[in-house]
């Protein structure tokens, strides 16, 4: 077997095993389905109420995209400007370091005090959560430009603002974009934080109140959709890495 | 020979020289203590000249050359170029330096369009230019390669392009060609002879082989550490057009004997000995071959 095939063959096997065990432990384990649900029971509920889901599932996506967009734009805009100047890092670094020092979950509910019971609250929370490390790694990207091809802008007299897009964001590409993977993660995460603390609906919604009325494999399915969700937004952020990456190294 | 034909508004800049360092010193505060990188050197170039700047690594030549390009500025002294002091880059001076700092999201093309691309002007303007150039230095062919797919030669060679874009008038090169081997800085070594015959810019080059200062330039000016300035400014007496077949003359092997004394012993102030060939005066080329 190609090693390609085996990529998509064997996550997909050990994944099987997993629910084959966990089937059999809850069939012959007489586990009750309240504690723990098999996934045959957890997939007949996942298609029963697919269409719900799904329209939970497009509001959290929704949230969570906004989420990441502004991560990733605060991150890189942070990045720029504490890469720009030893002052700026100075008066910046300290501070969004202590910032990110905090557990973000324990501000949660000063967002509701701040911005109210709406998107604004949940994708502004999540964002605060996720734009880390997109400004971490950008900045450590934006930090190490090769130094000769630096000089060599110099030598041209070229302005910091040409030499920035032209030679220090394409010698960053690679560091960004690690930064934006793990931030695709977590922009999710902080929606779903968001969604247990104010909302009505969403998928993080869903599972709280199936939750509540003690339905698990509610739960669980809810639960499936939403690791459908991350997974294909890290899928799209792994592509367009790879497209980045393509016309870096050519 | 000179292939030159200078603008007459220059003529005087030509004869007082065209380039002109005085005094020049650079000192780096490293930790506390102040380093004199370089020390009292003064020398002029005419313009059209073939200097080499000849050392051993860690004499400040390179510092020299970057002072002369503006990326450096000197702690004393003058520099200046064209009649005017130097402040800061100029479009006018092209440069080269030991890395040849290829973007490897670039084509060759691309690569040597750099210059034009990172000033914001128009791409159409410099194509033809920039293919002219690729195609003089043997390039053709590899005008959407990216610098990966080239050897270490040819990425010299593209960046050679880059710094001639501008049709600079002075080209400085700072060891441009020590990281390649033998081989092929000997070709190296020819095609730049080839592309100074074709322009005819006023060139300094650093380096740390007395071979190549040997073969290349008009004038060879030597330095040395402790003190980091110049001890020694010789001419170089072989004929124009020059190729790599002056090196197996013996005056050419004596020549690079001499040059190696002047190194080992730290230069001082030399007296001229019978055979040292004629000393050129800044721009006049050539001499008995």
């Amino acid at each position: 077997m190609s090693e390609r095939t085996l990529s998509f063959v064997l996550p997909l096997a050990s994944a099987a095993v997993i629910a084959l065990a966990w089937q059999l432990t809850v069939q012959f384990g007489d586990i009750r389905e309240i504690i723990l649900p098999a996934p045959s029971a957890i997939a007949e509920k996942l298609l029963r109420t697919m269409p719900s889901l799904l329209d939970q599932a497009v509001v959290t996506g929704r949230e969570a995209l906004a989420a990441f967009a502004l991560a990733v734009a605060a991150g890189f805009v942070g990045a720029a400007t504490i890469s720009s100047s030893k002052i700026l890092r100075e008066i910046f670094y300290p501070a969004i370091v202590t910032l990110q020092l905090i557990p973000k979950v324990a501000l949660a509910p000063l967002f509701v005090i701040f911005l109210g019971i709406d998107h604004e609250a949940r994708v502004t929370f999540a964002a605060l959560l996720s734009f880390f490390p997109v400004l971490i790694s950008t900045a450590v990207g934006l930090n190490n430009t090769d130094l000769s091809a630096l000089r060599l802008c110099r030598s041209f007299g070229a302005s910091p603002w040409r030499t920035f897009w032209s030679v220090r964001v394409p010698f960053a590409l690679p560091h960004f974009f690690s930064g934006v993977r793990i931030s695709s993660t977590m922009a999710v995460t902080g929606i779903v934080i968001a969604e247990f603390i104010s909302a009505k609906e969403g998928l993080g919604f869903a599972i709280l109140a199936a939750g509540a009325r003690s339905q698990t494999a509610a739960a669980f399915a809810a639960i499936a959709v939403l690791c459908i969700l991350g997974l294909a937004l890290y899928g799209a952020v792994a592509g367009l890495e790879r497209l980045a990456i393509r016309w870096y190294r050519g | 020979m000179d292939t030159l034909a200078l603008p007459v508004a220059s003529d005087a800049v030509a004869a007082r020289g065209f380039i002109e360092v005085r005094q020049a010193r650079k000192v780096y505060t490293s930790g506390d203590k102040p380093v004199e990188a370089l020390s009292d050197v003064s020398f002029d170039v005419a313009k059209g000249e073939f200097i080499a700047i000849l050392g051993p690594s860690g004499c400040g030549k390179s510092t020299l050359l970057m002072m002369c390009g503006g990326l450096e500025r000197a702690t004393g002294g003058t520099i200046e170029i064209a009649g005017r002091p130097m402040t800061g880059p100029r479009p006018s001076i092209g440069i080269m330096f030991q890395d040849p700092t290829l973007l490897p999201w670039k084509t060759v093309l691309q690569n040597v369009m750099f210059p034009a691309h990172i000033l914001g002007k128009p791409d159409a303007q410099y194509r033809d230019r920039a293919r002219q150039l690729v195609d003089m230095v043997g390039l053709q062919g590899f005008e959407n390669k990216r610098p990966h797919e080239l050897s270490g030669g040819m990425r010299q060679r593209v960046a050679i392009c880059r710094a001639l874009l501008n049709d600079p008038d002075i080209l400085l090169m700072d060891e441009p060609f020590s990281a390649l081997d033998a081989i092929t800085r000997d070709e190296m070594n020819e095609a730049l002879l080839d592309i100074w015959r074709h322009y005819g810019k006023t060139a300094l080059f650093v380096t740390h082989s007395i071979r190549e200062a040997v073969l290349l330039a008009d004038r060879v000016l030597v330095m040395t550490r402790r003190p980091a300035t110049v001890v020694a400014d010789i001419g170089v007496p072989f004929g124009r057009p020059r190729d790599i077949s002056v090196s197996e003359t013996p005056e050419f092997a004596k020549l690079c004997a001499d040059l190696r004394g002047m190194i080992e012993h730290g230069g001082g102030k030399r007296a001229r000995r019978p055979g040292d060939g004629p000393v050129l005066q800044p721009g006049r080329h050539g001499g008995q071959t």
